[in-house]
């Protein structure tokens, strides 16, 4: 089991109160959450990032129970296990796209420990991803929105994290861009070893995926 | 760093700058202050009427005030006969020449024992220190606003005022040399020969003249008629530094006339300590660079805080530690601050070395070529801990707030 969440409940400033869906997610899971905006897609992903602190139900990654673990404890946890692309991309538009994918890694030994040869896997990721081998030393600045949202893929799927989590990675692509771009994640993505839970409002990605889950509350 | 290169080298040079500014006041602030001590230098002793060391100096070296007395010729060649005295100088003050105070004094001796400026000697411009009767030397400011060259002829006046009725307009004394530029109270000075001096004033009574001496045969006179019955004060120099206080007290408890001694530096020092509101000065307006320095690297870190949280947002989203982040900015204010350090340590060591002739001639400053001083050291040391602290603030900011407050 990679990821187990129990009774999360999240209470919003505005006093809006959403709870989750149960969630259980193995080895070589392809789950889809979708639902529409403001349902809290969003925040269920950031909950289970470690992103967002819990405040009421559990949620258990590869044995470290959230609720217990400290801030910076969890940051560990996350680079570890987790590759996660966030809906703003969050990359850093000064670096190139080689240092950028590298920030995957840099934090965690663990997964720099699954890359003997770091530069070689990466732009065998972001070839898989459909980028050209030219744009690893381009700035992120340089790029198209596609092209960025492939970079912050790669990112999180460099030194094979357990868990890839992505929250509206085809929000800015056409429908042709779509179906090309989630065969090629799913096509990069090692189901031996890794799950994938992504966010989406797009009805066209639940073919790709055997679990869909609507949020609808 | 590099995509933050040119607001990072703008402050990078604003803190240099205000460091070169810090530096600066501090070098000139001490070489002004040493080169004030050492306006006189090479005098182990000045003998005067018994007064108080700061009066004395203050008539002696800076040639302001009056003495209230004299001394006695006979005290001062018994004082000169003492085993332990190297040389005597005496000088006799009182007379000016168109606002520039005459110092009678014995030529060229003055000028081969006095020094400034630690260990500069007195040199000439122009011309060299006559031993004649005539013999009139100009300081360099003197020389400049009176338009005096060697060759010139100079009347003297009695007393400090420019009253024709007081001149002594019946001897010329005539220019032998020029000083060069010392930025002591040298160059306001005229330099007249002391046996002249008392030609001058053969004829006068209580500062009235009773007979002008044009018609005086110089040359009939008896050898002992120009010999100076009193003068003001006398610089000594001693055979052994070691006899200095042994040979004040002799000279205080000296049996025949009230007079005293002083050790220049001493008294320099003390007068500079009663004008040390000039270094108080200095000192807050160094503290307000400082303060400017302060603000400078604030500003930065505040107006660089949203580009700063959001870059180590995204670097804490991917698992770097409090410690890395801190380590980042850390690492950054420490380039800055210490290029800026170095940057201002080097131009002010060019500087000091290429303007040092030139503040040493005209304003007596003599700056050293040193590297850092501890006090200069700790300043720095202000500055970059401030630096370094104030740079903590978007890394502090990061680990504050929920994370994902920062990426969204």
């Amino acid at each position: 089991m990679i990821l187990e969440t129990n009774r999360l409940e999240y209470l919003y400033s505005s006093g809006q109160t959403i709870r989750f869906p149960d969630l259980k997610i193995r080895v070589g899971d392809r789950v889809l959450v979708t639902g529409r905006s403001g349902c809290g897609k969003t925040t269920f992903l950031n909950l289970i990032a470690g992103v967002l602190k819990i405040q009421k139900g559990e949620i258990d990654l590869i044995g470290n129970r959230f609720s217990s673990l400290r801030p910076t404890s969890l940051d560990q946890i996350r680079a570890d296990h987790i590759g996660y692309v966030f809906q703003t991309l969050n990359l850093i538009p000064f670096l190139s796209v080689l240092e950028n994918v590298r920030l995957g890694i840099q934090f965690s030994h663990q997964r720099t420990s699954k890359v003997p040869e770091i530069e070689p896997e990466i732009s065998r990721i972001l070839s898989a991803l459909g980028l050209p081998k030219n744009i690893l030393n381009r700035q992120i600045s340089n790029l198209s929105i596609g092209q960025q949202q492939r970079v912050a893929c790669a990112r999180a799927l460099l030194g094979k994290p357990e868990l890839f989590l992505a929250d509206e990675p085809t929000s800015s692509l056409d429908p042709k861009s779509t179906t090309e771009f989630v065969q090629e994640l799913i096509n990069t993505f090692d189901p031996s070893k890794q799950a994938i839970l992504i966010v989406s409002h797009d009805p066209s990605m639940v073919p790709f995926f055997n679990t869909v889950i609507e949020l609808d509350n | 760093m590099r995509s933050r290169a040119l607001p990072l080298a703008l402050v990078t040079f604003t803190l240099m700058a205000s460091m070169v500014l810090v530096l600066s006041i501090d070098r000139i602030q001490k070489a002004t202050e040493a080169g004030f001590s050492q306006s006189v230098s090479g005098v182990d002793l000045i003998i005067g009427p018994k007064s108080g060391s700061i009066e004395m100096v203050l008539y002696t070296v800076f040639h302001l005030g009056q003495p209230i007395n004299n001394v006695t010729m006979k005290t001062m060649n018994e004082i000169e006969s003492s085993p332990d005295i190297d040389w005597l100088v005496p000088i006799a003050l009182g007379d000016s020449h168109k606002g520039f105070r005459v110092v009678a004094t014995n030529l060229p001796d003055y000028f081969e024992h006095m020094r400034y400026g630690g260990d500069l000697p007195i040199l000439f411009a122009e011309g060299d220190a006559s031993s004649k009767i005539s013999a009139a030397i100009v300081g360099s400011t003197a020389a400049e606003k009176l338009g005096y060259k060697v060759g010139a002829e100079l009347f003297i006046t009695h007393g400090s005022g420019n009253a024709i009725e007081k001149s002594h307009d019946d001897f010329a004394f005539q220019i032998s040399g020029v000083l060069a530029q010392t930025g002591t109270p040298i160059d306001q000075a005229i330099f007249v020969n002391l046996r002249g001096y008392e030609l001058v004033h053969l004829g006068w009574q209580s500062g009235t003249k009773v007979f002008g001496v044009n018609n005086v045969n110089i040359e009939s006179l008896p050898d002992h008629a120009l010999d100076p019955k009193t003068v003001t004060a006398a610089f000594v120099g001693l055979k052994s530094k070691f006899k200095i206080f042994p040979f004040i007290r002799e000279i205080n408890k000296f049996p025949k006339e009230p007079i005293s001694a002083i050790i220049p530096g001493v008294a320099l020092a003390e007068l500079w300590s009663i004008v040390g509101l000039v270094e108080s000065a200095f000192n807050l307006l160094s503290w307000m660079i400082i303060l400017i320095c302060l603000i400078a690297i604030v500003t930065l870190t505040i107006a660089s805080l949203d580009s700063r949280k959001r870059e180590m947002t995204i670097l804490r989203a991917n698992g770097a530690s409090l410690f890395y982040l801190a380590r980042l900015v850390i690492f950054e204010s420490l380039v800055i601050g210490l290029t800026a350090v170095s940057g201002a340590v080097l131009f002010v060591t060019i500087a000091t070395f290429f303007a040092e002739h030139q503040l040493s001639s005209m304003l007596g400053i003599k700056l050293q070529t040193s590297f850092l001083s501890l006090d200069e050291l700790i300043v720095f040391g202000i500055i970059l801990g401030a630096g370094l602290l104030s740079s903590l603030i978007p890394a502090a900011f990061v680990y504050r707030r929920n994370l994902h407050q920062g990426l969204s």
